[in-house]
């Protein structure tokens, strides 16, 4: 047992809670936000692979003094090898995706601070929150502990919607609440009917259930529950029919705010994806209906990217059609599918992330994101215009950047699994979304300046200009060196076929 | 005829989740959407509930007089119970966020009519700028 994999989930909850505290206390905020913030992607490096039993309650059979208290008829069945209490489990895959929310966490909280004139306790809290409870929806293995830090996180994402205080903001944050309280209770009918027919709420144990046909696997309340669960998936990833208001939620928060939102829903669409193939893999309509999800989600998200006019309503449907390309890899279900898949998630929290932080230095510059109104920016800041063209050419999949090599593993294990019509739509979608960020990029940064549009002569802060960087390096790295990721993935997506 | 209270239960809980389903989707009232939502909520978390019970079945304590094969054979199961405790609380946190927002939306429209609230932010779609540096 490893006393750290918790410290990942704790940490951020305690940071939350003090800054929360030490709201008023600019300094304090500031200091304790970074410093917790710099350890988030540390940690994961540091721990140990394996599980965490909370109370230090594990199996019957593990425990031997607890076990001779226990009539035989239990002993004797497969409650002997059920887990007593809430799991986390650390693989190498969770370590990969910790250490990726960690950097954009630390990228975006640093880029909060440095950009704003006062810290806010509030809006830290609501930061730490959500990377907490993203962790430990990473890490958990208790399928209800899976659906209570989910509903922390829709709160987290509405409460950095609330404090952005964009224009709109409220509004959104309703509906999206509203949409949430129809598909988060239908996601836990889902659990409900998994507990039901499994009496269990570990996913490890609900697999071993089905596998070894201790219920029924074909039993009408299992289908069932695999379509609620399925619907719950979409709600969270913002996969349609949700897919506008996740855009419109990304689009009222301000970018760092809304480059952390978009990690949640990216890793969460992660996260939940394989908690579906690792019950339902045996179900094909499961598959089928990713598949199809997937296609929906970057079909129409990228269609409507094209029709907008807000850069970064822009780049929320950009990045809700990217998470398509995760969906794909998962519902193609191959173990090369399954790898590209995750990779992709990896690199596309981290190019949206890059997107939403260095579009938001035109925000900070002029308090408008219409890009109509917009123009001339490459004069003011070609630095910036440089990092954010790169970033656009990740998110399309050039080479030598990252998203390159994910997506060429996403074409070539749709070839290999018999279903090159994915792969072309792939390329072609890739091709749109190149396009509608060249639409964008045009008009802010090429485009001759428009006569009513103010620029403040402040400078960008520094830290901005680092979490760019430092997000180029990443993209850079992870194109020349895809194995740093995928070798890590790949026990993962194996285990799961 | 008298069903089985298990089966009422069950049925209670659909009842509560369609009601809750037609208010949210379909009433114009936002506080009436939200009762809907809770009305969809506290269905589910009756489902869960429902499921723990056992006809003739004791509450889940271990008393010094209980033989440990027969508390087995009937005692309740206790898992929902302690999963509907933390739904119940998540599901309140929830409704309060909600509320919080339709005060604050209710003064700065002076209605609250879905149609009104979030039909007219339909019309600020190019209105983006942000007010001072946000926070």
């Amino acid at each position: 047992m490893n006393p750290l994999i918790a410290l990942m989930v704790i940490i951020p909850i305690t940071c939350a809670l003090l800054v929360n505290l030490f709201h008023t206390k600019d300094k304090t905020v500031k200091i304790l936000s970074i410093v917790v913030a710099l350890f988030l992607p540390i940690i994961p490096l540091f721990t140990s692979y394996g599980l965490h039993y909370f109370g230090g309650y594990m199996t019957l059979a593990q425990s031997p003094v607890l076990s001779q208290w226990v009539p035989a008829s239990i002993t004797n069945s497969a409650l002997n090898i059920f887990h007593m209490g809430i799991m986390y489990s650390f693989g190498s895959a969770q370590q990969i995706f910790i250490v990726a929310l960690g950097i954009i966490a630390f990228l975006a909280i640093l880029t909060s601070l440095s950009e704003t004139k006062k810290a806010s306790g509030v809006y830290a809290f609501l930061m730490f929150m959500g990377v907490a409870s993203m962790s430990a929806v990473i890490l958990t293995d208790d399928i209800f502990n899976f659906y209570v830090f989910f509903e922390i996180i829709a709160i987290a994402q509405v409460g950095i919607v609330i404090a952005s205080k964009v224009k709109g903001n409220l509004e959104a944050a309703l509906k999206y609440m509203i949409i949430g309280g129809i598909a988060s209770p239908l996601l836990l009918l889902g659990i409900a009917l998994l507990l039901g027919v499994t009496g269990n709420v570990n996913i490890t144990d609900i697999v071993y259930s089905i596998k070894t046909g201790l219920v029924n696997p074909q039993s009408p309340v299992l289908l069932m529950a695999c379509a609620l669960i399925i619907f719950g998936w979409s709600y969270a990833a913002g996969l349609p029919p949700f897919h506008t208001i996740k855009s419109e939620i990304y689009s009222r928060a301000l970018p760092h705010g809304a480059a952390l939102l978009q990690a949640f829903s990216v890793f969460t669409l992660a996260a939940v994806g394989i908690v579906i193939l690792r019950i339902f893999s045996y179900l094909a309509f499961s598959k089928v209906i990713i598949i199809a999800l997937s296609l929906a989600a970057m079909i129409l998200s990228i269609t409507m990217a094209l029709m907008q006019t807000d850069f970064k309503r822009i780049i929320g449907y950009l990045a809700v059609g990217e998470l398509g390309y995760i969906g794909l890899g998962l519902g193609i279900g191959t173990s090369m599918s399954i790898t590209a898949g995750l990779f992709q998630a990896v690199n596309e929290a981290i190019i949206t992330a890059f997107l939403f932080i260095g579009f938001g230095t035109v925000l900070y510059l002029t308090k408008e994101s219409d890009i109509r109104k917009l123009g001339g920016m490459m004069v003011h800041t070609p630095k910036i215009a440089l990092l954010v063209l790169l970033a656009g050419l990740a998110m399309a999949g050039v080479p030598p950047l990252n998203a390159f090599q994910s997506k060429l593993m996403l074409i070539q294990s749709s070839l290999n699994a018999g279903i090159p019509e994915l792969g072309i739509i792939m390329i072609l979608l890739s091709i749109v979304t190149f396009m509608t960020f060249m639409k964008a990029f045009y008009a802010i940064y090429m485009r001759s300046k428009p006569k009513g549009l103010k620029i403040s002569n402040s400078k960008i802060p520094k830290a901005t200009i680092f979490s760019l960087v430092v997000f180029l390096i990443i993209c850079i790295m992870l194109g020349l060196f895809p194995q740093i990721v995928t070798n890590y993935l790949q026990p993962l997506a194996t285990s799961l076929i | 005829m008298i069903i089985d209270s298990q089966l009422a239960s069950f049925f209670t809980a659909a009842a509560l989740i369609i009601i809750g389903l037609y208010a949210a989707l379909f009433l114009d009232n936002i506080i009436k959407k939200i009762i809907g939502l809770a009305f969809i909520g506290d269905g589910a978390n009756l489902f869960i509930i429902t499921m723990g019970y056992k006809a003739g079945g004791i509450v889940y304590i271990f008393l010094p007089d209980m033989t440990v094969n027969w508390f087995a054979q009937n005692a309740s199961y206790p898992l929902p119970f302690a999963l509907v405790l933390t739904s119940i609380v998540i599901g309140a946190s929830t409704l309060a966020v909600m509320l919080a927002l339709v005060i604050v939306l209710y003064k700065k429209y002076g209605s609250i009519k879905a149609s009104k609230i979030l039909g007219a932010k339909q019309n600020q779609e190019t209105e983006n700028s942000i007010k001072g540096d946000g926070l």
